[in-house]
């Protein structure tokens, strides 16, 4: 497996085109504007404003939508242009193909997502805190990129499944459903983060243990479906 | 322009086309055919199997909720009211608006098809309040049909007779009414933010980020502010919560919002930033098409 310099670059390209880049700023901008303001503010508690800011602020939209936006466009937006045909038809393997576009969608989500959220972890507590949410950011960041990229191979729909999966999966259910944990990438990055820092900013009740395990078997499977999807991918499409 | 008509050299001729010589239909029946299409197209109607599955998904959603408050009242449960049930599908109804607007607004912009619209009598106001009717259609549709099966569960297992089917009645039309101005801040807000990107993947997550970031933000200033009435205004930020707050008031529901009562003035202001809100965003979208680009 090898990555493929002149996809990464035309898909670095074509996601940072003109305005599309500016759209990936406000959110990262205003979570790090928030966490400026609530931690000179007197009137609200660490604590609280770290769960509701970074908790259901950062860790449960901002990470998973960016990385919805990004890991769906990489190659949702080249087959609904009908540019990916271009790329099939080199002569190139298309595990080559996936692993390109997955970096790609993997760093830009890092950077709009995960390194902000890295920020107001310092800002919100200690360095060990910041590098904590990093880390645990950075491997969600990983794994919903695999899973958003398989995704847009799986379905002609991605983006229904994947603000199901966030909206109603991580959100909803699993406050519901204890079990429903065990399936979710925020949960992941959650108890990661809760296991390399103890000031219990955050915490997750998901052994550290299943959160990586299941992290890997997110970006491994989600690689492995999408290569094999492109293998046998359609390309008549659907009609319009 | 004077030069070009003396230099003309070409002449047209007539070929023997037939003029239409019927009745013209006018802007009211293309404003009608181009709300009674975005409806459908909401809905897949229409179109191929495949353009269905998102819409009934979704409907899956409204639906499956309904028949479950169904059953579970005919058990004698209690369980939500009509006028409670939209906020019960908030998440439901912020994923349909997501995928539902941008298909209404986002392909025409990309596809560049505004000028083959605006090349009718249909003006481009008639296109943008068409387009904005058409979702607030859609939504509407959709959660009138899950308290319709709510209504008729409860109208034949109410007991009281004709008293109590009256009153079952009366409190449909109610939660009838309380769904449509709990469509309209979030539709008209939507459909305006939809139609700022021709890329249907970005004006979703934008319509997704708009009610999942404001509702976070609002419950820290909520809980930041120092003085009571400083935390009612902190709710007007998220429109979710901003609607919860006229139904609360308009309906006396006690369950949440609960600090919004009859006698406060909030409830009037609430409401007063919901209708500002919708006009406003309306306005916008009529603006916004003065000028697109087509």
């Amino acid at each position: 497996m090898r990555l493929n310099t002149t996809i990464m670059r035309i898909t670095m390209r074509s996601m940072l085109s003109r305005k599309r880049a500016l759209l990936l700023i406000p959110m990262p901008l205003l979570l790090i504007v928030l966490t400026v303001l609530c931690a000179n503010s007197s009137s609200i508690a660490t604590a609280e404003w770290v769960e509701v800011l970074i908790g259901d602020l950062g860790v449960a939209v901002v990470l998973p939508l960016t990385a919805l936006i990004i890991g769906t466009s990489v190659l949702g937006s080249e087959i609904e242009d009908g540019t990916i045909t271009h790329i099939l038809a080199k002569p190139l393997p298309r595990s080559e193909i996936v692993l390109s576009k997955l970096v790609v969608a993997f760093v830009l989500t890092m950077v709009t997502a995960a390194v902000p959220l890295g920020i107001t972890g310092a800002i919100a507590g200690s360095n060990s805190f910041a590098v904590a949410l990093l880390v645990g950011c950075t491997v969600a960041a990983l794994a919903y990129s695999a899973f958003f990229v398989a995704l847009s191979l799986l379905t002609r729909r991605p983006l229904l499944v994947g603000l199901i999966y966030v909206l109603l999966w991580e959100s909803t259910l699993s406050a519901l459903f204890k079990g429903i944990r065990n399936l979710s990438i925020q949960q992941y990055a959650i108890s990661i983060t809760d296991r390399i820092d103890n000031s219990d900013l955050l915490i997750s009740d998901l052994s550290v243990t299943v959160a990586v395990v299941m992290s890997v078997v997110f970006t491994v499977v989600g690689t492995l479906v999408a290569s094999d999807r492109l293998r046998s991918f359609n390309l008549t499409g659907e009609a319009a | 322009m004077s030069d070009l008509t003396s230099a003309r050299t070409g002449v047209i001729h007539d070929i023997g086309y037939q003029r239409y010589q019927g009745p013209r239909l006018g802007r009211d029946y293309a404003l009608r055919s181009l709300y009674t299409y975005s409806l459908r197209s909401a809905f897949g109607l229409g179109r191929s199997f495949k353009s269905k599955i998102v819409p009934m998904t979704l409907g899956a959603f409204f639906i499956g909720p309904a028949l479950l408050f169904t059953v579970l009242r005919s058990q004698g449960l209690e369980t939500v009211t009509y006028i409670e049930f939209p906020a019960a599908l908030t998440i439901p109804s912020v994923i349909f608006l997501a995928l539902v607007a941008p298909e209404l607004v986002s392909r025409d912009l990309r596809d560049r098809t505004l000028p083959l619209y605006f090349s009718r009598p249909l003006s481009r106001t008639c296109y943008a309040l068409a387009k904005a009717a058409a979702l607030f259609s859609a939504l509407m549709l959709l959660l009138s049909l899950a308290l319709l099966i709510m209504y008729l569960g409860a109208v034949f297992s109410v007991e009281g007779g004709l008293t109590g089917v009256l009153d079952e009645t009366g409190d449909f039309l109610q939660g009838l009414l309380n769904a449509a101005i709990l469509t309209a801040v979030p539709t008209s807000l939507s459909i305006l933010i939809a139609s700022l990107s021709g890329r249907r993947v970005l004006a979703s997550g934008m319509v997704v980020a708009l009610f999942m970031i404001t509702a976070p933000v609002s419950t820290l200033l909520q809980e930041a502010a120092g003085s009571e009435d400083l935390q009612r205004l902190a709710g007007l930020l998220d429109p979710l919560t901003l609607t919860s707050g006229v139904t609360a008031w308009l309906f006396d529901v006690e369950n949440y919002a609960t600090y919004l009562t009859e006698t406060s003035p909030y409830g009037l202001l609430y409401t007063l930033a919901a209708f500002i809100l919708t006009v406003g965003s309306l306005l916008l979208l009529v603006l916004r098409y003065r000028k697109v680009a087509s």
